[in-house]
């Protein structure tokens, strides 16, 4: 496999980004409404609660709006692959002189990545927001993000591979989005979750969201709530890239073969 | 008036060409109600709301009212850059028929999306009396008109969908974080403490605010929750704004282009 082949692919994708100006101008103002107005309130409102778990509640939220706004950049690579194979770029790409293999893991890894190059700014705001307590544990938490980006950007290519319509895909995206936010630690502690409906926190265990959510406030010390060990988290993430990334490259590899998205 | 109908006709059409989108904005809202609030409710100080959940269920039905009216605009949008529009003026319709009839028929898709959040309401919460649920009706309704106005404006001022869609995010985030929707009046108060007055401010007029504290008024026991006509006044001056807005830049529009 060639790096310098992936990398164009990678640099594409990059590129194709910029595209959604609008779109992410949008998430921005979502983010700071999310954090200004959103946080604000609610931290007043659920103040009493979040002490008895030894947690600002706007600081817990500040981390999980993070995550979620991650997530679903990470998921806009589902939308450009429908795109292309509305528009007919799939034809042209497999003409071009990069393996299929080299294809399908470099939009992966195009899709985490510019993901994360967009959130960048906002993670700058949120550590000013939150403080570094402790820059290695920060480290280690951003380098688990990255496992997070790419994994969330093959469940987007497993699903959009997976379906033939751009508008069934648009719904289910909305639905999984609905579902995988708020069954997940990214705006509540677990404990609520378990008093309010134990199925709820059951789920939330297994959410690749909470595992990115916990570590992320482990990294920047906001850690009265974890629902997990660190070793616990990065080992959730792991699999979870790790089985989204191969099988969402296993699955684009086989749909490329004879015009299988059309 | 029948050529009003007619476009009302067409508008609903058009609504359940949608039904997998409308599906799944329900799928959302009913998400929010079921798992964000049921889970809030354990969270939220008794002094400030004393159930999350049954505060939350009026708001609902106002973010679902407020997203079916709004897909309108998304529609009138694509027409305006498509030049469907040429095909609207060969119709034998005056153009103000035409307009007047596509801001009635936002707000009227807006109320059949709506209804089974309306009645997922009347359900967890209690039944109003007749005289209160004309009200409400008459209220949703108002508001419905107002959005549906607010959305066409936006939709034939802008040039490209992705500028539609940034500016719907703008006015939807204003409109609802700045109302009691998801909170009580009383805790946005915070917001002047931190420099944002004019926000609170903002909140207590908000058609927002005034149309989920309506529908609390009656489905609540709750002192806090009173019904006052300055509540439907505000909806109603709201509502003639923006439609006549509406009305008069989509005509405008069409008779430019």
């Amino acid at each position: 496999m060639g790096l310098r082949e992936l990398w164009l692919v990678v640099e594409r994708d990059l590129r194709m980004f910029i595209q959604y100006k609008f779109l992410l101008i949008m998430r921005g103002i979502w983010f700071v409404a999310q954090v200004a107005l959103f946080g604000l309130v609610v931290n007043k409102m659920v103040e009493d609660a979040a002490t008895k778990v030894g947690i600002s509640y706007f600081n817990y939220y500040v981390a999980g709006v993070t995550i979620i706004t991650l997530y679903s950049t990470s998921m806009f690579i589902g939308y450009d692959i429908f795109e292309e194979a509305e528009h007919g770029v799939f034809e042209y790409l497999l003409t071009l002189p990069v393996s299929r293999r080299e294809l399908v893991l470099g939009r992966s890894i195009g899709g985490g990545l510019r993901s994360f190059i967009y959130v960048g700014p906002l993670l700058v705001v949120v550590l000013f927001i939150l403080g570094i307590s402790y820059p290695l544990y920060l480290i280690i938490a951003l380098a688990s993000l990255f496992l997070f980006a790419f994994g969330v950007s093959g469940m987007s290519i497993t699903i959009a591979v997976a379906m033939k319509s751009g508008d069934k895909y648009d719904i289910l995206i909305g639905v999984l989005d609905a579902l995988i936010v708020r069954l997940s630690t990214t705006m509540y502690p677990a404990l609520y979750m378990q008093r309010a409906m134990p199925v709820y926190a059951a789920i939330a265990n297994f959410n690749p969201l909470t595992y990115a959510a916990d570590l992320f406030r482990w990294g920047t010390g906001v850690e009265g709530a974890l629902q997990f060990s660190p070793l616990m988290g990065v080992l959730g993430l792991f699999i979870f890239f790790f089985a989204f990334t191969f099988v969402g490259v296993a699955f684009y590899e086989r749909r490329l073969e004879g015009g299988g998205w059309q | 008036m029948k050529a009003i109908i007619h476009i009302i006709e067409y508008d609903f059409r058009n609504f359940f060409r949608y039904r997998w989108f409308v599906i799944g904005l329900i799928a959302m809202n009913l998400a929010d109600l079921f798992i964000s609030a049921v889970v809030f409710t354990q969270m939220a100080s008794a002094s400030i709301v004393v159930n999350y959940f049954q505060f939350f269920a009026p708001g609902l039905a106002v973010v679902g009212l407020f997203a079916s009216a709004f897909m309108i605009g998304r529609e009138i949008n694509m027409e305006v850059r498509r030049e469907i529009h040429h095909y609207l003026l060969s119709l034998p319709m005056t153009r103000t028929e035409l307009a007047v009839g596509r801001v009635l028929a936002g707000g009227m898709r807006g109320m059949l999306y709506m209804t089974p959040l309306l009645i997922t309401n009347f359900i967890v919460l209690r039944f109003p009396t007749l005289p209160q649920l004309l009200l409400i009706l008459l209220t949703l309704l108002l508001l419905a008109i107002g959005i549906s106005g607010v959305s066409i404006s936006i939709a034939v001022s802008t040039t490209s969908f992705e500028k539609f869609v940034t500016a719907r995010g703008v006015v939807y985030y204003m409109l609802f974080f700045c109302s009691s929707v998801f909170y009580p009046l009383s805790v946005i108060q915070v917001l002047g403490a931190k420099g944002l007055g004019p926000l609170v401010t903002f909140a207590k007029v908000n058609p927002l605010t005034n149309g989920s504290d309506l529908i609390r008024s009656f489905l609540l026991d709750s002192p806090e929750y009173v019904f006052s006509p300055l509540m439907l006044l505000n909806v109603a001056v709201f509502s003639g704004i923006f439609a006549f807005l509406a009305i008069f830049t989509y005509a405008k529009i069409l008779q430019r282009q």
